[in-house]
């Protein structure tokens, strides 16, 4: 059971995102200000710190996968860019491990890496012609803040729950 | 710690790359149909997003409900005070369909662009990221839902349907910047202007219309619907109302801003019209949703 929970959350995100998530965030996101969420990447990543890089890379590459089929309409770039954000930023040193706020960063990191790739490949794509200024404050900025504010909740549960299944390995 | 780039992990990842490539490129092919893998996997993560959705609408509409009780005595005086009208209204509507079905009969007219079957759907997912404008329902191939098909709701027309799998679909709406996102329409004013509805102005945010006759003089506040020129298509749906005119970038031709009368954020339930197949028994199943 224990095996299945960590893959079956992350499914559960990913769910959330495109159902739930949309239709409570409807209405405010006209003209103003709106962020993606990324919560899923957050616990790909965590899964990446703590269980080793192999498995952040097969579950961003899986999920990435997924989301391309259900939410995309461009098969392969989630796969590559999921992929790629889950490997690099999957950094299982100690010092990381053992701060918080160093946890924090390293996810906000991930999400500011893989919102610009996205970024990137559609404008390289044409899927979207706006300029970066027009969408910084409408939307880089408040993913940003909000998708970081999450990450710094969530960060001691998640870890908390590694080390109570796989049991604590940061040598203290 | 392990190597940054072991040699077993590069190699996965060179591999990803190429397959990335591949992949943009196979899917990027015009006119391309879901392949079964897409398709096995829309429709088993439907089910799971049908799951989801259900009760998250039904909170979100209680929620809603709750707002609404505090301005239920002043909507009554209102709605009170437009019955009367109504009531006229809807023998005169029913006076001319009948004419107009005699009319029909008597020129042997089988059926024309407006007729259309339609469907109910339920939106049951959104795509997060706000890249593209597209949502899912909960009907597919098997429903008899085909692609290019219009999505409407009691507003106006949101888009049209863009992949099909057997059980679940995908709407592109309007707002969407692909290329290839384009919808035959016309306007309501005394010279009918015909052109296309392609994607949204960035700066503003509202529809554009584009293609439009130098010739023809186009006004604010005209009404902009489908011309059921071209595709499948009925005509006559609204799109929304004209905010602004101006000429294209090579003074070809004009360009209008449209306000679409849908608001494509706040959608749950939606209809999919279909126009191929007119017959009796398709009408009463109108009569029957319009009387809802």
């Amino acid at each position: 059971m224990s095996r299945l929970l960590l893959p079956l959350t992350i499914f559960i995100l990913f769910i959330i995102e495109g159902t739930v998530f949309q239709i409570f965030s409807g209405s405010s996101h006209q003209d103003t200000w709106y962020f993606i969420p990324y919560f899923m990447l957050m616990l790909v990543i965590l899964t990446g710190i703590f269980r080793g890089r192999s498995h952040g890379l097969f579950y961003g590459i899986f999920f990435g996968l997924l989301y391309d089929i259900v939410y995309g309409s461009v098969l392969g770039i989630y796969t590559f860019g999921m992929g790629l954000t889950a490997y690099i930023f999957s950094i299982s040193a100690a010092p990381i491990k053992r701060s918080l706020r160093m946890l924090t960063v390293v996810i906000l990191g991930a999400v500011i890496a893989l919102e610009y790739y996205l970024y990137g490949m559609m404008s390289l794509l044409g899927m979207t012609g706006e300029s970066h200024g027009g969408l910084f404050l409408t939307r880089f900025l408040p993913t940003f803040i909000i998708n970081g504010i999450v990450a710094a909740l969530i960060v001691s549960p998640v870890r908390y729950w590694f080390y109570t299944v796989d049991g604590r390995d940061d040598g203290r | 710690m392990n190597p940054f780039f072991s040699n077993r992990r590069l190699i996965v990842l060179l591999v990803c790359l190429i397959f990335l490539v591949g992949l943009i490129g196979y899917s990027l092919s015009e006119q391309r149909t879901l392949s079964w893998p897409e398709q096995f996997v829309q429709d088993s993560v439907g089910v799971v997003q049908s799951a989801f959705s259900r009760p998250a609408y039904w909170v979100s509409n209680s929620l809603d409900a709750v707002g609404d009780i505090r301005d239920v005595y002043r909507e009554n005086q209102v709605l009170k005070s437009q019955l009367e009208e109504h009531a006229s209204v809807l023998v005169e509507r029913n006076q001319l369909e009948e004419r107009n079905a005699e009319l029909e009969e008597a020129l042997e007219l089988e059926s024309d662009l407006s007729d259309y079957t339609s469907h109910q759907a339920m939106v049951i997912q959104r795509s997060p990221d706000r890249w593209n404008e597209r949502i899912g329902l909960n009907v597919g191939a098997q429903d008899g839902i085909t692609e290019d098909m219009a999505v409407v709701t009691s507003a106006g027309l949101v888009g049209k349907i863009r992949e099909v799998s057997q059980f679940t679909s995908t709407v592109q709406l309007l707002s969407d910047q692909d290329a290839s996102n384009r919808i035959s329409a016309r306007t309501d004013g005394e010279d009918t202007a015909f052109g296309f509805m392609e994607g949204i102005d960035e700066e503003s945010g509202h529809l554009r219309f584009t293609k439009i006759d130098m010739e023809i003089e186009v006004e604010e506040g005209d009404i902009v619907s489908t011309s059921g020129l071209g595709g499948i298509f009925p005509s006559g749906i609204t799109i929304g109302e004209i905010v602004s005119v101006q000429s294209d970038e090579y003074g070809l031709s004009q360009t209008a801003l449209v306000e679409p009368s849908a608001d494509s954020h706040q959608l749950d339930y939606v209809t999919v019209l279909d126009r191929e197949a007119p017959g009796g028994e398709d009408n009463s199943e109108e009569e029957e949703e319009e009387e809802e």
